[in-house]
């Protein structure tokens, strides 16, 4: 990544951090809503990778605030969730691994025990699937100059595979956490319970299981893969 | 395992054109055999299929062209390949030799090795099987027992290889056994590259539960093999296989061996589907589309000559687990009997009944899922 997009997400680390007290007037002040404003109009000039960067981090730092909102508008709102939820599995996941290497039961960290060990694997693969969702789709956007009608299918399927993915992410790191990931002080819940929200926000299983199915039966069982390898690679 | 970072597929060349011509070859060449064999179909034998193949320098892709191959980018083999995938072509009998026995003799191999088996892989005529598993050593790879002794004329082979895929259609087995007497798990083991018509060894079928042949048990009993069979370094046989492994496991095949029936439900689904098959489309769709994303990553890390174990142990346990579930997800959802001889229910019977085998071959599940919890700083 390029040392500019590296800055962004430095700064981005920064302001949100004082936005999770401070609310939403930092972000704005620090002028994110002008993220993907191009150059020529007095913008940053960014595109979705960025987009993609800053919302990751804005799903762990400040899930409450209306980061997505400020940065783009109403069309782009599924595909700003994906980023969102995104960061917020990947920030579920660290905890988790930091919890069952440090907590010691039955004289070994919960780590140690292998069906401890199989339940993180599970979570891991579904994190790195929205993750890749996540890229792949800001990679669509950005090649179809933030056209969101343009990446329709790919706004679908990521949306989807995110929503799917919100179950099995929060069950499993609130089982391998135990009852300290169930309580105020803790920051787990910081994570998933936005994630429960944000399953159901912009469109819910059912909603882009109908709309992508329904597009993928106009193609055809062989236009579907012709379709995909002609949107990308 | 850091947050994943999407290495992007950018394959040089002119992809569109390399697509629509394998598509049009497709169209005159693939046979237009029983549907059921367009599922799992690298596991489809099919030798006159992958002798025009390798004339059409679709295979050994990536191989030097002084050994027969094409000099070309991994990343335009991976597009070969998911191509031939998603037709369901029957590339099973040369996918061993091109996918891994050929890169790991270029790698590994000496220069009589590399002139004497090479250009026969990229010709799609010379084929290949992998010597791991041992009644005693499954998922606990490090405990094979096979044994190979240096003597004044070569190596004295002896012991049993078990779930053997195509060794009864294969030239060449690459074997991993001891060749250091008294050594242990990890240490002591090497790689042997066998010809299969060496006195000595007896290859009997294991029929599977479908009642297909494509596993078998392989027995050495005093089989001698020049000094020159020896791949690579001896005694590092087990750094040799892990690397040839993660060859094995992120490819496009642990995703769209299941094509087949995706496109069955598609099209008996019509343009205007039920709500209910429409909605299992959707999320059939957008699994295939994320495992994709992921596994063209995965391929174009390891074309940037990265090891991705543990990327490639993703793909495989999410690939396993899509493949394993849609068949019975569709089954739970079209009406029809079991025995209907329609595409949709041909296909859906066979991939029920083969579906088992995917979380076994290449590693278990558990063993993919032990790999990704180290990936992640555990044990």
């Amino acid at each position: 990544m390029s040392a500019a997009h590296d800055m962004l997400c430095d700064t981005a680390r920064a302001v949100f951090a004082e936005a999770a007290t401070a609310g939403i007037a930092p972000v704005e002040e620090a002028g994110f809503g002008l993220l993907l404003v191009p150059e020529e109009d007095g913008g940053f000039g960014g595109d979705w990778g960025d987009a993609n960067a800053v919302l990751q981090i804005a799903g762990v730092v400040v899930p409450d605030l209306p980061v997505a909102e400020l940065i783009a508008g109403e069309a782009y709102q599924p595909a700003a969730t994906v980023s969102l939820m995104a960061g917020a599995m990947g920030q579920a996941l660290v905890l988790s691994i930091e919890h069952v290497n440090t907590r010691q039961q039955f004289g070994r960290p919960l780590g140690k025990f292998q069906a401890v060990q199989q339940s993180l694997a599970v979570m891991a693969c579904e994190v790195r699937a929205v993750e890749a969702a996540a890229a792949a789709l800001a990679t669509r956007l950005d090649a179809m100059s933030l056209d969101p009608s343009a990446a329709d299918f790919e706004i679908a399927a990521a949306k989807l595979r995110a929503n799917r993915a919100v179950g099995v992410v929060t069950a499993i790191a609130h089982q391998v956490h135990g009852a300290i990931g169930f309580t105020e002080e803790y920051d787990l819940h910081r994570v998933t319970v936005p994630l429960m929200r944000w399953r159901g926000a912009h469109g819910n299983d059912a909603y882009w299981a109908a709309r992508l199915g329904r597009q993928v039966a106009t193609l055809g069982g062989r236009g579907l893969w012709e379709a995909m390898t002609a949107r990308g690679a | 395992m850091q947050g994943f970072a999407l290495y992007p597929f950018d394959p040089p060349g002119d992809i569109a054109a390399l697509r629509a011509d394998l598509r049009a070859w497709l169209a005159v060449n693939q046979p237009q055999g029983d549907v059921v064999a367009r599922a799992n179909c690298w596991a489809s034998f099919d030798p006159d299929f992958s002798r025009a193949l390798g004339a059409a320098g679709y295979i050994g892709m990536t191989l030097p062209a002084q050994y027969g191959g094409g000099d070309q980018h991994p990343l335009e083999r991976y597009v070969v390949i998911e191509e031939l995938l998603a037709a369901g072509a029957p590339v099973g009998a040369h996918w061993i030799a091109d996918r891994q026995t050929g890169p790991l003799i270029l790698r590994y191999g000496s220069e009589e090795q590399r002139q004497r088996y090479l250009p026969g892989i990229a010709a799609g005529e010379l084929y290949a099987c992998i010597g791991l598993s041992e009644p005693g050593a499954g998922s606990d790879l490090a405990a094979v027992r096979t044994t190979a002794r240096e003597t004044a004329e070569g190596w004295r082979i002896n012991g049993q290889k078990i779930w053997t895929t195509g060794a009864h259609f294969s030239h060449i087995m690459l074997a991993l056994v001891r060749t250091e007497e008294g050594s242990e798990r990890n240490a002591g083991l090497s790689q042997l590259l066998i010809d299969l018509d060496t006195p000595g060894i007896t290859i009997r079928p294991i029929i599977d539960m479908a009642g297909h042949h494509d596993f078998n048990e392989v027995f050495f009993d005093d089989v001698l093999v020049p000094h020159g069979a020896l791949v690579g370094e001896r005694g590092q046989g087990w750094k040799q296989v892990t690397a040839e492994l993660g060859l094995e496991r992120s490819g496009p095949e642990r995703y769209l061996s299941s094509h087949a029936l995706l496109v069955a439900l598609i099209d008996a689904a019509g343009a205007e589907p039920d709500p209910a098959i429409a909605a299992l489309i959707g999320e059939l769709t957008a699994e295939m589309w994320t495992l994709r994303q992921l596994s063209m990553s995965t391929a174009a890390k390891l074309a940037a000559g990265e090891d991705p174990m543990v990327e490639a142990s993703v793909v495989k346990e999410l690939g396993n687990a899509f493949e394993q579930d849609m068949p019975r997800r569709v089954q739970a959802i079209v009406t029809g009997g079991w025995d209907d001889e329609d595409d949709l229910a041909k296909l859906l019977r066979a991939l029920l009944i083969a579906s088992p085998s995917f979380s076994l071959r290449g590693g278990t599940r558990e063993v993919i899922r032990g790999i990704i919890a180290r990936g992640l700083g555990l044990r």
